[in-house]
């Protein structure tokens, strides 16, 4: 433990601590730009400068790389150093003029104006190697280096080119002070500089998750893409969040687990996906950052998203007109056949919040107005009120004009004639569909999909939440189309279902099942894919096909289809049936 | 050693200056079968650089300077068939005019005491058994065998000796801290990178007597405890690298470095490194830097590089010079070494003295001589009788000092006290046509190119010093800018990290110090007091002084000089470009500048 006195106040340091560290934690402020406290120092800016005073000699030193010895008399705002800050500022305001980070700091010292003249007014790097010491110590990708010497010397990648050693992680403009470097997004669609798109590689699933952690997405973290793509070589690579998170949280080492449960029953909650209206081209999605989908709409306007719930264009500029399409990939022979149904009242939500937030003139363009629930009707009627344009009619194209501007055309089916609108953001209210890996999920559990691709019901009247699976039950836009409200009641009843089931303790089933005969199974498995309730497993120890009798539900699809004729249904045997026969055709004596 | 010779021609100056010198001798050695009789040897620098090509007839001690391959048949049938003195190739002294056929009796040698260059333009560089049959490796047999590192670290702290590097830390206790470092494995570095603009004493030493370094590091190595040693020089000091290369296979083969050096159980071994020129590349940890293969700029040395150096390991870093000192103290004694010099600056130094001096060269003079006696009496003074105006010592980023000194004692303390800096002994001379500000400007131009950058102190302070000097060598000066380029100076100075950034503003400062007034002359007079600011000169003809010979008529590039022949010329100041072609070519001083 060493003891310092810092502007005649004294001060302890741990081992291997900076005067820097040591000041900082005991409330000094004393300005940086070259420093990170995950980065090795590095002692460029010179901003840090102190007065040290060791065995009686004074110096001007760097406080982000002097060691914080016992027995050091340091001053962080002596008039030497504030001179000596103030020069350097000078100088680095010559250097970037239009920097805000320099200015701002300047001003700080008392300048103004750059004392000297740029040799690039445009000039951002100050040359601090943030960047570069990121990426070497951090990433690890060594991609930018400093090149040439004196006045001359840059921040770039070997040769200024291109690398394939760039893993596009964008570390270096997170750290970079002056926002010298900028990543350009080559995707469309997307918003440049409040990106809707990429986000940081650790976050919370969604605003409002549970539980409300965050996660490593590991197809974005440095760490594990360096890790993949130099085949375990850079292993270390980052760590950033590791260092910071005072819990001790973050562990990289876990492994996605594959846990299994003996369960009685089972309720398939799997939800819906957005439709992509990029299929559609009319829509022109993805041909300006301004037409969004409603799912965007709602990221956008998420007090805790990235504009803090303002709703901005892709400039930052706030719209004047907004346009809103309905039925986006709903009720359309070329998409869903359909109707989503969520789509009519979350698109006059939106135009609510549009009204509300900014002001701009909000266009509907609307086949018909299914306002269908509970105070549905009124909430509608208020909108109208509220001064959103009711176009009755499909919007049928969206056109991006040179100047940016979009055009949305359709036909006003209450005028009869046709009509565009220029707004500057367009919403589109695009369908919801099965999720794409339904197919895997039907195949899993047994279950069957009505034509529109959810998951079919037992019985469309009197049993929507059964499947034809025993103790599997649909929940919510599993099984099709519905807002919040009613999933929550179509969620109770098949949790209802379930508790009830479970409850018995014991469940009848009918007897008449099929069963194998295990001297004649030629364990060809052919009854195995054949199966409807997946309820014939094979039985590697013993290589024969075995039924599982509560599941099975004595259809005799496998009983047909067995190749050895060894399976047999009970109380339908060949015997049983051909006595039945036998019956029928027997003349009464 | 098989062979005998009657004489040696030890030539030097092998670089372009004549490069066929050396086969036209050995082609008329042979011609005039000398062959078994007299041998020509690629001897290194003699350090008389205004009289090169050089070259020294031994055993007699003839030197000849300014020889041509013309010369040749003339100078062999003279001196080494007829034993006489060729007196055209021989010394004039400028005053006298008295043929100095005597290498011994030159002045320019005469009051040099060589302890560094002892060696060099006397032996061949490239043999061994030349540098041991003048006694060399015995020191190193000395120290191995009858010396514990604690008595050579005793004697170097009674020498006094410190390093010639430039900043002049005591060799002793550095090598001291070396040994006390704790570390299992420890280094030993050469430094080779010099990189004053107009210094080349290392090279020099480093191509002529590359073996007295190595005696020096391997003591070194002993002292401190190092089995392996690096010995860094650019690679584009090709010379230097061919010379140090062939030395250590000499010395590897002959058991110097290895296992069991001179059976004394001592294990060292060393290897070249070679890196990218660069004027701060020398620092000692961008040097380091430059070794472990990295970018070669420097980093704090809060725990010194004898404690932690390349790859954190301790390491010894020394100047080539001082190491080759080192053997000499051995042998000779720390007494005699700290009986030369001044109280706190022992031994000698080299100087290299450059600009408006007569013996341009390299100069080794005892520490604590005087400037007079550096300028005048080693080096010969000022051409064409001008008048002496300022020198400037430390390599580019050294101070100006003023006539006022030319008494003034050149040690590290004294020189630093007045605003300048031993350094690395660059010295540059500056007579009454030279211009203080232009010249400052000059250095800071180099100095702008040559920081490595890292410091924003450093690297925009001298951009903007240098912008504010330019503007006032243009005549668009302001006196406030004398009080910025003080208030700059002084920061770039205390703020910067290395010994670049700290020295960088010692041009401007020292120049403000003693030459305000020619600043001041610039900035409200618009007037170059040294004629060397193109945008504050004219050029005039002085009428008295006209013949009207048409000299400066016919060498004009812009026709700006007219005249009838017999008659006074006249300069169109509208059309002079003030390229001063006119003033050169002028026998007659009648070119004025104004």
């Amino acid at each position: 433990m060493a003891t310092l006195i810092i502007d005649g106040q004294e001060v302890h340091a741990e081992e291997g601590q900076t005067i820097l560290e040591v000041a900082r934690a005991n409330g000094f402020e004393i300005p940086t730009l070259c420093y990170h406290p995950q980065l090795e120092p590095y002692g460029a800016c010179r901003l840090c400068i102190v007065e040290v005073i060791r065995s009686g000699r004074s110096r001007l030193e760097t406080s982000c790389t002097h060691p914080a010895w016992d027995g050091l008399e340091v001053k962080t705002r002596s008039p030497a150093v504030i001179e000596a800050r103030r020069v350097i500022l000078g100088l680095l305001l010559s250097r970037c003029p239009n920097v805000p980070v320099i200015q701002e700091l300047a001003l700080e010292y008392g300048i103004t104006e750059p004392p000297f003249p740029a040799e690039d007014p445009e000039e951002k790097c100050i040359l601090c190697g943030l960047c570069v010491r990121t990426c070497h110590e951090l990433v690890k990708a060594d991609v930018l280096n400093f090149s040439q010497a004196g006045v001359e010397r840059r921040v770039g990648p070997p040769f200024l080119e291109k690398t394939r050693q760039c893993i596009g992680c964008g570390a270096c403009t997170i750290v970079c002070p002056t926002g010298a470097i900028e990543i350009v997004l080559q995707q469309a669609g997307i918003y440049k500089e409040k990106p809707l798109g990429p986000t940081a590689a650790i976050w919370v699933p969604s605003l409002q998750a549970v539980p409300n952690v965050p996660v490593i997405d590991i197809d974005a973290c440095i760490r594990f893409r360096q890790n993949d793509r130099t085949e375990g070589e850079i292993a270390d690579a980052c760590g950033v969040c590791q260092m910071v998170c005072e819990a001790g949280a973050i562990n990289f080492d876990q492994q996605d687990e594959v846990v299994e449960l003996a369960v009685g029953t089972v309720i398939v909650a799997t939800g819906f996906q957005m439709w992509d209206p990029a299929q559609l081209s009319q829509y022109s999605y993805g041909k300006s950052p301004n037409i969004i989908t409603g799912m965007e709409f709602e990221h956008l306007s998420n007090a805790g998203g990235i504009t803090s719930g303002e709703i901005l264009l892709a400039d930052g500029r706030m719209p004047e007109r907004v346009a809103i399409i309905h039925c986006v990939g709903s009720r359309d022979h070329n998409a869903h056949k359909y109707c989503s149904r969520i789509c009519c009242m979350y698109s006059l939500k939106q135009a609510h919040l549009v009204r509300d937030k900014t002001g701009a003139d909000v266009y509907e363009f609307y086949m018909d107005m299914r306002a269908f629930g509970k105070g549905y009707e009124e909430f509608y009627e208020r909108v109208q009120e509220e001064g959103v344009a009711m176009i009755r009619g499909r919007g049928a194209e969206v056109e991006v004009l040179p100047d940016g501007k979009l055009r949305v055309k359709g036909e006003d089916a209450n005028l009869g004639r046709l009509v565009y609108v220029d707004v500057d953001m367009v919403v589109l209210s695009t369908a919801i569909e099965a999720p794409h890996d339904a197919n895997q999920v039907a195949a899993l559990f047994g279950l069957s999909r009505s034509e529109d691709g959810f998951f079919a019901e037992a019985h469309p009247k009197m049993r929507p939440v059964e499947t034809n699976t025993g103790g599997v039950f649909l929940a919510g836009t599993a099984q099709g189309p519905r807002d919040v409200p009613d999933t929550v009641a179509h969620a109770g009843a098949a949790a209802s279902m379930a508790l009830a089931l479970m409850d018995q303790g014991e469940v009848t089933i009918s007897p008449a099942v099929a069963v194998v005969d295990e001297e004649l199974c030629s364990a060809c498995k052919t009854c195995i894919s054949l199966c409807p309730y997946t309820a014939i497993s094979f039985i590697e120890e013993d290589n024969v096909a075995r039924v599982n009798e509560a599941l099975c539900k004595g259809c005799g699809t496998c009983v047909a289809a067995c190749p050895a004729g060894a399976i047999m249904a009970r109380h339908f045997t060949d015997l049983q049936i051909l006595a039945q026969i036998e019956g029928l055709f027997r003349v009464p004596a | 050693m098989a062979e005998r010779y009657r004489a040696d021609i030890l030539v030097s100056c092998l670089h372009d200056r004549a490069p066929d010198l050396i086969p036209n001798l050995k082609a008329e050695v042979i011609r005039r079968g000398l062959k078994d009789e007299v041998r020509v040897i690629e001897a290194g620098c003699r350090g008389f650089c205004s009289m090169g090509p050089v070259l020294l007839v031994e055993p007699n001690g003839i030197f000849y300077i300014g020889v041509q391959p013309a010369d040749v048949p003339e100078l062999v049938e003279e001196t080494l068939v007829k034993g006489r003195v060729v007196e055209r190739l021989t010394y004039e002294e400028p005053t006298t005019h008295a043929s100095i056929a005597y290498y011994e009796d030159i002045p320019f040698y005469s009051k040099q005491e060589r302890i560094v260059l002892r060696h060099c333009g006397l032996i061949n560089p490239q043999s061994i058994d030349e540098y041991i049959a003048v006694g060399g490796y015995q020191a190193l047999g000395k120290a191995l065998i009858s010396m514990t590192p604690e008595e050579i670290i005793d004697e170097l702290k009674r020498s006094g000796l410190r390093g010639r590097g430039g900043a002049g830390f005591p060799t002793g206790r550095k090598w001291e801290a070396g040994r006390k470092a704790e570390g299992e494995t420890k280094y030993v570095l050469v430094n080779g990178d010099e990189g004053d603009p107009n210094c080349f004493m290392d090279r020099a030493l480093m191509e002529a007597d590359p073996h007295s370094i190595l005696e020096g590091l391997i003591i070194g190595a002993y002292v401190v405890g190092a089995h392996q040693g690096y010995i860094y020089i650019p690679y584009e000091h090709s010379g230097s690298v061919k010379s140090m290369r062939t030395a250590l296979e000499q010395a590897r083969d002959y058991g110097l470095l290895g296992a069991d050096i001179l059976g004394s159980g001592f294990e060292f071994d060393a290897e070249l490194r070679l890196g990218a020129h660069s004027f701060v590349g020398g620092e000692s940890t961008a040097l380091m830097h430059a070794v472990e293969g990295k970018v070669s700029e420097p980093r704090p040395k809060h725990i010194h590089t004898t404690e932690v150096g390349i790859w954190g390991r301790p390491s010894c870093l020394n100047n080539v010079k001082t190491l080759s000192i080192v053997p000499e103290i051995i042998s000779r004694g720390a007494d005699w070494f700290g009986g030369i010099g001044t109280e706190t600056s022992k031994g000698t130094q080299v100087f290299s003295l450059a600009g408006k001096i007569n013996n341009v060269g390299l100069a080794e003079v005892p520490m604590g001589i005087t400037i007079r006696e550096l300028v005048f009496d080693v080096g010969g003074g000022i051409p064409k009788g001008r008048e002496f105006k300022a020198l400037q010592i430390g390599g580019p980023s050294g101070g100006f000092l003023p006539a006022s000194l030319l008494d003034m004692p050149m040690d590290y303390e004294t020189l630093a006290d007045a605003g300048s800096m031993m350094g690395t002994g660059g010295v540059v001379i500056l007579d009454d046509r030279t211009c203080v500000v232009d010249t400052a400007r000059y250095f800071l131009d180099f100095l702008r190119d040559e920081s490595c950058g890292k410091c924003t102190s450093c690297r925009e302070g001298i951009r903007c010093m240098l912008e504010i000097l330019t503007r006032i060598t243009e005549g668009r000066g302001e006196v406030a800018d004398l009080d910025t380029l003080e208030t700059l100076g002084h920061v770039v100075k205390s703020v910067s990290l290395c010994g670049l950034g700290k020295t960088a503003p010692n041009p401007v400062l020292s120049t403000l110090r003693y030459f305000r007034d020619e600043y001041m002359a610039h900035i409200e007079d618009k007037k170059c007091p040294g004629g060397v600011c193109k945008a504050l000169i004219e050029y005039y003809i002085i009428e008295d002084l006209c013949n009207g010979c048409g000299a400066c008529r016919r060498k004009c590039p812009e026709a700006a000089i007219s005249g009838e022949k017999k008659e006074v010329h006249v300069i169109d100041p509208a059309l002079c470009i003030k390229c001063g072609i006119c003033f050169d070519v002028c026998k007659f001083d009648a070119v004025g500048v104004r």
